[in-house]
């Protein structure tokens, strides 16, 4: 853009004096700012007169020096045009031009300010904001925080709840007759972001629209204390579909110092500054009423707590309250040994207040009780395994912090009465919360480890920090990757059971996990070798195992939980017991971010397009599409691994489909010249362009498939199968192949269609 | 600025209110549809003061529909470039802040804002403040500053102004 320069000269008919400048040579002025102070020389009483720029824009060049006498004409000095750096609704925010009827090309592109994307700056002026704002946060020695709300830090159903359960806000959002919100927060949320608050400089970043986020960010932050106006939602997101494209925007000096909380990876394309937060479920039947379109996930539909007891569990409280001791006795006999603390840390508090105490007994006993029922539909129905695993998880969880910590324990119930005392203020604006409120049991403590991961890596940051030459500012991109890895540091793990035989160990994601975590791990079992992780009891590797003196045998769970609170956690409380863990696969919370990303596209399957039927195949028939020439070499095909799996060993297998993938390549591209030829050389080619994640599909179908498709996949990428999140039967023999023959189909449908479009 | 002038409506009037009400109900729907809109020429139409005539109404052949004539004068708010308005602030950021006027939104940039102010962030409110902090400049606070630029669109009119002049800034009182 050329930059215009104009002098601004002497307009007095007299000499004048120039007394002092008030502006120097960069600055930029905007309309009627006085630059100069001058006087008329010669005049008989000193008087200082202002001189106004009419125009706004930098001042370029200062031509004449103070005390020096200026003639009327002269140039006083030289004014670059506006360049337009602020624009907000197409209009200069400097020197108010209208940038829609001047053709002018505007420089300011980058929405620096979250719930205004109207307001635009220049590339030039964000970098200096941004470089600001870094400065002003290693000043106060704080770090960035993104934010999610969804999930994360509370959970919102658009069913119709009971009012009267504590902590739940509900809202509307658009008018009277619109639907009802039911928010709860996470347990311990306020205490959270008041721990967290000195350590990190707290952004909003939702999916939620902007309304609703203004509303949950009202909830939460009544004084506007913690996120300000920092709301960054929907309505502002670049991309429907990922959050990334706004970090540019929002941080123009780079992300160095930004670290996000979220319970979805894939909307941040699973960055490595991530922490990735188990999902917060407390609403049956309810997931994430924001997902982003397509991305819903529905896995866990049935968790949560069940409301509808809520009668019956106020019944209970009312009996646990007459007879305090008999819950005591009740839980000492449901629990595990570990309980036991938790009783004589009750006993202790005894003298404090019984309210409180008795709450504490509600809890264990309901979770307990939960824990049972769990139990029993385990052996009716094997198809809820999931859910109830994860439950069952949540008690062990619970039961873990009793045994570690009790003072945490203590100290969070603590707070938990003190905001109960703070609920009746809270609800004064438009938030409704009736009087006679249920105390619901919810086993979820997550934010107390997440509040000391993020300590953790507060702390890693600014000792990288201090360690650099100044001026330099460490990565928060290396440094929580690093705080991680040091989880597990040391730690030498064997995995038993754990990973599919057909899947390399290095592949496997329970080893990028232990990876991440910073353990070693090996494919035996070795002298220093620490911790066994074995699904079940009686494998050869557990039998050896066992006459080790110092090695510690434990479940998956064990190394499940360690990735989800990113510490070191108890190993007794995991040891393996006779029944073994049915937890093979990791929670899809607890990710390794900076492995994955080795593994682009890993949602695709989900995102694949198709017909509005459902299927390509019940559409067309797809051996329309091929030419005889193509039907006569796939049955040749066919017949050569027949006749190889009668008698020749796995290698010749090999060797021979070599011979039969070059030939069929081949005679594939000579069958091109009749008439239908096209579509299977199209649908090839597009195939070997290579859609990975199509590729890391079929393999799953492996064993159903002829060898020569296997070895054109190459060998590496075989055991790709259980990266795939959604997969959650190991052996992906079941629903696969179909999805396989869909994907092909759809391709090929799209070779068809294209071929179609371009004949017309 | 505001003025004081005579406008012109129609109001399109369903069958259903034909009756004695009927004047009465063309009156209440001008009050609704003029007052609180915004038109580029006259700006915001604050108040109608006084209805002064209701002409024939003239039946829609086909629909039943009967569309009066209606004579009003208004109380208008029209920003100019260069007006000199007290607004109060709704917003400060990084970048500048907004102000409203009424009706009107308008922002400043922080260049157009005396280069002795800075902004704060990190107090609660945030604020744009002097060093000595003598003058706070925060949400809530009331300002006085200069139009540079009106954007008018169909729905509203949008200013931005400047604190670069002399007795512009915070009002204190």
């Amino acid at each position: 853009m050329a930059e215009k320069t104009m002098c601004i000269s002497q307009q007095q008919t007299k000499p004048i004096k120039i007394l002092k400048w008030k502006v120097s040579e960069g600055n930029t002025v905007s309309i009627g700012r006085v630059i100069l102070l001058y006087d008329f020389d010669g005049a008989s009483k000193v008087e200082q007169r202002k001189l106004k720029v009419t125009q706004a824009g930098t001042i370029f060049k200062i031509v004449a020096q103070e005390g020096a006498i200026v003639k009327p004409g002269e140039t006083l000095c030289e004014l670059k045009e506006c360049t337009h750096p602020t624009v907000m609704n197409d209009m200069c925010a400097e020197c108010g031009t209208d940038l829609r009827k001047n053709d002018v090309s505007v420089a300011a592109s980058v929405p620096m300010v979250h719930a205004i994307p109207d307001l635009k700056v220049s590339e030039e002026l964000a970098q200096k904001l941004g470089k600001a704002d870094v400065d002003r946060l290693i000043r106060d020695r704080k770090l960035v925080l993104l934010v999610d709300l969804d999930q994360t830090l509370i959970h919102t159903t658009n069913d119709h709840i009971q009012p009267n359960i504590k902590d739940i806000y509900r809202f509307q959002l658009y008018g009277p007759n619109s639907p009802w919100y039911f928010t709860r927060l996470r347990p311990g949320t306020h205490q959270f972001l008041n721990n967290i608050y000195p350590f990190y400089e707290l952004h909003i970043c939702t999916f939620g629209a902007r309304n609703y986020a203004h509303m949950i960010a009202a909830v939460l932050d009544r004084d506007q204390k913690f996120f300000s106006n920092r709301i960054l939602s929907r309505d502002e997101c670049f991309d429907p579909t990922s959050k990334k494209a706004n970090l540019k925007a929002l941080f123009p000096c780079g992300d160095n110092m930004v670290c996000i909380i979220d319970d979805r990876e894939d909307v941040w394309s699973n960055a490595a500054n991530l922490i990735h937060v188990k999902p917060y479920h407390f609403f049956q039947h309810t997931g994430d009423i924001n997902a982003p379109p397509g991305l819903d996930k529905h896995e866990n539909d049935n968790k949560g707590v069940d409301l509808t007891k809520i009668k019956d569990q106020k019944k209970d409280e009312q009996i646990q309250n007459n007879d305090s001791k008999a819950t005591e006795n009740d839980s000492d006999k449901n629990g595990e040994n570990v309980e036991e603390s938790k009783v004589e840390n009750q006993v202790s508090n005894e003298s404090e207040s019984t309210k409180n105490e008795s709450k504490e007994n509600t809890e264990d006993n309901e979770g307990n009780n939960k824990d049972k029922v769990d139990e029993n539909k385990n052996g009716d129905d094997s198809s809820e395994q999931k859910i109830e695993n994860v439950e069952s998880k949540g008690v062990n969880g619970e039961a873990v912090t009793n045994d570690e910590k009790p003072p945490p324990e203590e100290s969070k119930t603590q707070t938990e009465g003190d905001t109960k005392t703070e609920t009746p203020p809270e609800t004064k604006n438009a938030i409704e919360i009736n009087n006679h409120l249920v105390e619901v049991e919810d086993p979820d403590d997550y934010l107390s480890y997440l509040e000391d991961i993020l300590k953790r890596i507060h702390q890693a940051f600014y000792d990288a920090y201090d360690k650099m030459e100044s001026g330099e500012v460490p990565d928060l991109k290396k440094v929580i990757p690093g705080v991680r890895s040091q989880v597990l540091q040391g730690y030498k793990l064997v995995f038993s059971g754990l990973v599919p035989t057909h899947i390399k160990l290095e592949q496997s994601k329970a080893y990028q996990i232990a990876k991440s975590l910073g353990a070693e791990v090996t494919q035996e079992l070795e002298d220093d070798t620490t911790h066994l992780v074995a699904v079940r009891p009686g494998t050869a590797k557990v039998n050896a195992g066992r006459r080790k003196k110092n090695l510690k045998i434990v479940t998956p769970d064990w190394l499940w939980c360690c990735a989800e609170r990113w510490e070191h956690v108890d190993e007794k409380i995991f040891a393996l017991n006779s029944k073994g863990s049915k937890n093979r696969h990791p929670p899809p919370h607890c990710s390794s971010p900076e492995h994955i990303i080795s593994y682009p596209e890993h949602n695709t399957p989900a995102m694949r397009k198709r017909t509005p039927s459902g299927r390509f195949m019940d559409t067309i028939n797809p051996l329309m599409s091929f030419s005889s020439a193509d039907i006569a070499d796939m049955d040749k095909e066919v017949e050569d691994i027949l006749d190889d799996e009668s008698d020749s060993s796995d290698e010749e297998k090999n060797a021979k489909a070599t011979v039969v993938n070059s030939e069929e390549v081949h005679e594939n591209s000579s069958s091109s010249d009749d008439s239908l030829g096209d579509h299977p050389k199209g649908f090839k080619r597009k195939r070997e362009g290579g859609d990975e994640a199509e590729i890391d599909l079929n393999n799953s179908t492996e064993d159903d498939e002829t060898p020569s498709v296997k070895f054109r996949r190459g060998e590496t990428v075989d055991s790709e199968v259980d990266m795939e999140p959604d997969s959650q039967d190991s052996d992906g023999s079941v629903e696969a192949p179909d999805e396989v023959d869909d994907g092909e189909w759809n391709m090929m449908g799209a070779a068809l269609e294209r071929e179609f479009l371009s004949n017309n | 600025m505001f003025y004081h002038i005579s406008l012109e409506h129609e109001i399109l009037l369903h069958p259903q209110y034909f009756g004695p009400q009927l004047l009465e109900k063309v009156k209440t729907k001008l009050y609704t549809e003029v007052e609180g809109t915004c038109t580029g020429k006259y700006g915001f139409v604050i108040a109608v003061t006084t209805i002064d005539s209701i002409g024939a109404g003239l039946i829609l052949p086909g629909q039943g529909y009967v569309v009066y004539p209606v004579k009003y004068k208004a109380i208008v708010f029209r920003p100019f470039k260069g007006e000199v308005l007290d607004a109060v602030v709704r917003q400060v950021n990084k970048v500048g802040m907004f102000a409203e006027i009424g009706p009107l939104s308008c922002f400043i940039s922080h260049h157009s804002i005396p280069a002795e102010m800075e902004f704060c962030p990190n107090v609660n409110p945030q604020c744009y403040k002097t060093k000595d902090e003598d003058v706070v400049i925060h949400a809530e606070g009331e300002i006085r500053l200069k139009i540079v630029g009106t954007r008018v669109d169909a729905t509203g009119i949008f200013a931005i102004g400047t604190l670069m002049d002399d007795y512009l800034g915070l009002i204190s009182n």
